[in-house]
């Protein structure tokens, strides 16, 4: 699969699992699309870890450094998988993977080229010594418990935005 | 073509008829129809219940019954024929002579469906017959013998007759043999589940190529008073001849 | 627990369970609309080719099942965990009591585990003055309703929104409401002080990776990330035959787990935690330890019924099947219910008390079609029903019955004369009531076949 396409499948999927996806091509319109998802929020958590990271637009006064008390954590991740429509947030780099579920907002910034088509292509090259924490993000937090009703953001977001960059 | 017929021991006991509408229906399509005496029964009750040694027994009369004509052996019921085709072998996995007639037999072993499809293209021959028809998929039939298409196709070639789907055709009906005794109330809800589906297709008849079926959905419609009536595969093509 | 020898009274149970409308109406709704999903979800894709896949995998790891656990225990601890072994339930309570203490954990927040209900962990820890919290809403709601789960994915799915509505107003004190949004969030906004707050996080795991020493969690609603991230201590509980063998086969299982089980293409989250948190990381807890569960797995990989062992525990088993719609988890009065649950818990509790549960199925053969690893159900249950006949545990009456079966099965002269006496036996034994099951039949034919036939 050329990774256009791959792109494209994985924008379907992540859509399908309750996922808000956008796609940019620059910089200006990664903040200006951050900027609209993050409409009224006061409490952003953002590691700034990456060169992306640093990049983004996020006025002082609505940052935090505690990702347990903020409304949205806005990051970078290490990837995403076309197949399932899946976030890969790794702890690789000293990031604290919990930060992207305690929040209500979890929006991620994936570069394109870090997309793979599928689930061995991913976990087929990660070897015996992965990062400590690996986890494949798929849409919003949700439960089903009481009369198989969808519940979205039981514990983790209620709202996962992804920008595909 | 000649063939041997077991009509199963529920057929000889409880439902004659069937019987004699089977060998109607396969003498009309020119089979020899052939009765091995001294047959008696497949040893599925013992079998499911879990008594290996009176299984072993009945097997053993069967094949001594049934092993020695190399004729194609046709049995009006999904459970009896899968009992035959896919259990004997295994029952005798340890003993070499009876294995390999076990093996033999199991290669002959038709269900009736099967055989008027396959053998006879019956489903080609214009049969008739009257009402709303819905079917019901025994377990043992589709799922041990995977035989799904033939009861279809023949009841769809019916001339005269409508034909409904059973939403949920392939869900046990709770005869389940001895089931049907060790836990009556369960299979009693099934069977009324089993009631309630086929009732909502408006059909007046419900076919089904198991006696065992036939006979625990016909208790869920005597105790329910429903209209709707229960008849064996065999039964309502010979009505059509 | 001590022995518990008397049988499963699960004929009494489930005639209660079939005379439940409420309880009917939510397994109906649960089972019906998880087999529907689980359809859609398999429709467009090679399911067949996937669970040879996965079935060859599950086989070849429990060939080799030593070698595999002990693969996973040199790289868990190269990865910084501390693994134990325990034998049985006893020891493994035991154990994660120890731990505890040592690490003066008080309050500990739970991820859903069927392997902590197998061992009656939250009983245990309770006692010894553990605060237990479970964190999964399913398992929240059983919990403070103190009961046991009923499904093993979905534990409260045998309970209305109503009921669920009283048991939080009545035990959390908060307004009554009958939405599950609502609910969900009053659930939401207890459980996040509780896991901000806890000294110890414990969780099972859906498999664990030989090769890389990783444990994977499936989790929908984040409760698991939050267990096995937040506290300093994590304990994670777990049988031996969950070890795969590496990363590189986790695909295979990722793509069958949440479909068989809740017709999703995948859990919102799927963790893969190896070790413990490293120099320089911000994720993972400072202690992990792996407890190893046995309890009878090893006997039974070497039994034959070892295919047993390759479920993932799913759960599609038990929607599929028409006893488990019907009566629900309960009526099994076991840890694992439905088709899967009663071929474990005879293997892991006894035949002697697990053998009425093997009434437990017509052998209608929809648990084996759906299975994702293709454990033989069918032939299982038929197996252990055998071994219950060479034990001796069925009803006298019964095998006096199949003796005269046997006898009358291979002698057509027996056979036509029992064929007479069932004729001439019927309308007494029904008047009688003495076959009580006679009235869901019809009289014998007057005239056999078999003197039909010239």
């Amino acid at each position: 699969m050329i990774q256009d396409a791959v792109v494209d499948l994985f924008i379907e999927n992540a859509t399908k699992a309750g996922a808000h996806v956008v796609r940019v091509t620059n910089v200006e319109e990664l903040n200006s699309s951050l900027a609209g998802m993050l409409d009224r929020v006061n409490s952003v958590y953002s590691p700034g870890l990456t060169e992306t990271e640093r990049t983004l637009d996020i006025p002082a006064e609505c940052r935090t450094d505690d990702y347990k008390d903020a409304a949205a954590c806005v990051e970078e991740v290490h990837g995403a998988i076309a197949e399932t429509g899946s976030l890969i947030c790794s702890s690789r780099g000293g990031r604290a993977v919990q930060a992207g579920l305690l929040p209500r907002r979890h929006i991620a910034i994936v570069s394109a080229e870090n997309i793979f088509a599928d689930l061995d292509r991913f976990l087929g090259d990660l070897g015996d010594s992965p990062p400590t924490n690996v986890t494949l993000e798929t849409g919003p937090s949700r439960t089903a418990d009481i009369e198989l009703t969808l519940t979205i953001g039981v514990h983790g977001p209620e709202h996962l935005g992804i920008i595909v960059l | 073509m000649r063939v041997q017929f077991f009509p199963t021991c529920l057929v000889d006991t409880f439902f004659p008829e069937t019987g004699e509408a089977v060998l109607k229906l396969l003498r009309h399509f020119g089979v020899d129809v052939r009765y091995p005496k001294g047959q008696t029964c497949c040893g599925k009750p013992s079998d499911s219940g879990g008594y290996s040694y009176e299984t072993k027994k009945a097997a053993e009369h069967f094949l001594a019954v049934f092993g020695g004509d190399p004729d194609p052996i046709v049995i009006p019921s999904g459970s009896c024929a899968s009992m035959v085709k896919n259990h004997y072998p295994h029952l005798f996995k340890d003993n070499h002579r009876l294995r390999e007639t076990a093996n033999a037999v199991a290669g002959r072993v038709y269900e009736l469906s099967q055989f008027l499809v396959h053998e006879l293209k019956a489903d080609l021959a214009g049969l008739k017959a009257q009402g709303i028809i819905t079917y019901h998929a025994s377990c043992q039939l589709t799922r041990e013998l995977g035989v799904r298409e033939e009861p279809l196709a023949l009841l769809h070639s019916l001339n005269g007759a409508q034909f409904v789907p059973l939403a949920t055709a392939e869900r046990c009906c709770g005869f389940g043999g001895m089931f049907m005794t060790k836990l009556p109330e369960v299979s009693m809800a099934l069977a009324n589940d089993k009631l309630d589906a086929i009732l909502a297709t408006g059909a007046d008849t419900v076919v089904g190529c198991d006696h065992g079926c036939l006979m625990n959905i016909d208790d869920a419609i005597r105790r329910r008073g429903a209209s709707v009536r229960t008849k064996h595969l065999g039964v309502i093509l010979a009505e059509g001849l | 627990m001590g022995a518990r020898s008397e049988s499963i009274p699960f004929r009494e149970n489930a005639a209660q369970a079939v005379r439940n409308a409420a309880l009917r109406a939510a397994m109906r709704n649960a089972t019906g609309t998880f087999s529907v999903k689980r359809s859609h979800a398999i429709a467009s894709v090679p399911i067949e080719e996937w669970r040879e896949l996965a079935s060859q995998v599950r086989l070849h790891v429990l060939d080799n099942l030593e070698e595999y656990v002990n693969r996973f225990e040199r790289n868990a601890v190269k990865a910084g965990a501390t693994v134990h072994r325990a034998k049985d339930a006893a020891a493994a309570r035991e154990i994660v009591w120890c731990l505890l203490k040592d690490h003066g954990a008080r309050k500990v927040v739970k991820s859903k585990s069927m392997i902590t209900e197998e061992i009656h962990l939250n009983d245990y820890l309770e006692r010894q003055g553990i605060t237990v919290v479970e964190t999964d809403l399913g398992e929240y709601i059983i919990q403070i309703a103190r009961e046991h789960p009923s499904h093993i994915i979905v534990p409260a799915i045998h309970k209305s929104r109503r009921q669920v509505g009283n048991l939080f107003a009545e035990k959390l004190g908060c307004e009554r409401s009958e939405d599950p949004v609502v609910l969900a969030k009053i659930a939401r906004a207890k459980l996040r002080e509780e896991f901000l707050s806890a000294d110890a996080g414990i969780s099972g795991a859906n498999f664990a990776v030989a090769g890389s020493g990783s444990l994977v969690l499936f989790t929908n609603e984040g409760n698991g990330r939050m267990c096995t991230t937040l506290p300093e201590l994590h304990v994670a509980v777990l049988s031996i035959e969950k070890v795969i063998p590496s990363l590189a086969d986790l695909p295979k299982f990722i793509r069958l787990l949440p479909r068989s089980a809740t017709g999703q293409i995948l859990s919102a989250y799927v963790s893969i935690i190896s070790g413990t948190r490293k120099a320089g990381e911000a994720t993972g807890a400072r202690h992990l330890h792996i407890v190893l569960l046995d309890n009878g797995r090893s006997d039974i990989v070497s039994g034959d019924s070892r295919e047993m062992l390759k479920c993932i525990r799913c759960g599609a088993c038990l929607n599929a099947c028409p006893v488990y719609q019907t009566v629900g988890g309960h009526a099994y009065g076991s840890t694992y219910p439905g088709p899967m649950g009663i071929v474990l818990t005879v293997l892991l509790e006894g035949m002697e008390r697990a053998h009425t549960l093997l009434d437990g199925t017509t052998l209608c053969g929809a648990c084996g079609d759906v299975c994702p690893v293709k454990v033989p159900l069918p032939r299982l249950l038929r197996r252990l029903r055998e071994q219950r006949v060479e034990i001796g545990f069925t009803a006298a009456a019964e095998r006096l019955g199949m003796v005269g079966f046997g006898r009358v099965a291979r002698s057509p002269a027996f056979f036509e004369l029992a064929q007479k006496l069932a004729r001439l036996a019927w309308k007494p034994a029904r008047i009688t009531g003495i076959g009580s099951t006679l009235d869901r039949m019809p009289m014998p034919a007057t005239t056999p076949f078999r003197k039909r036939i010239s």
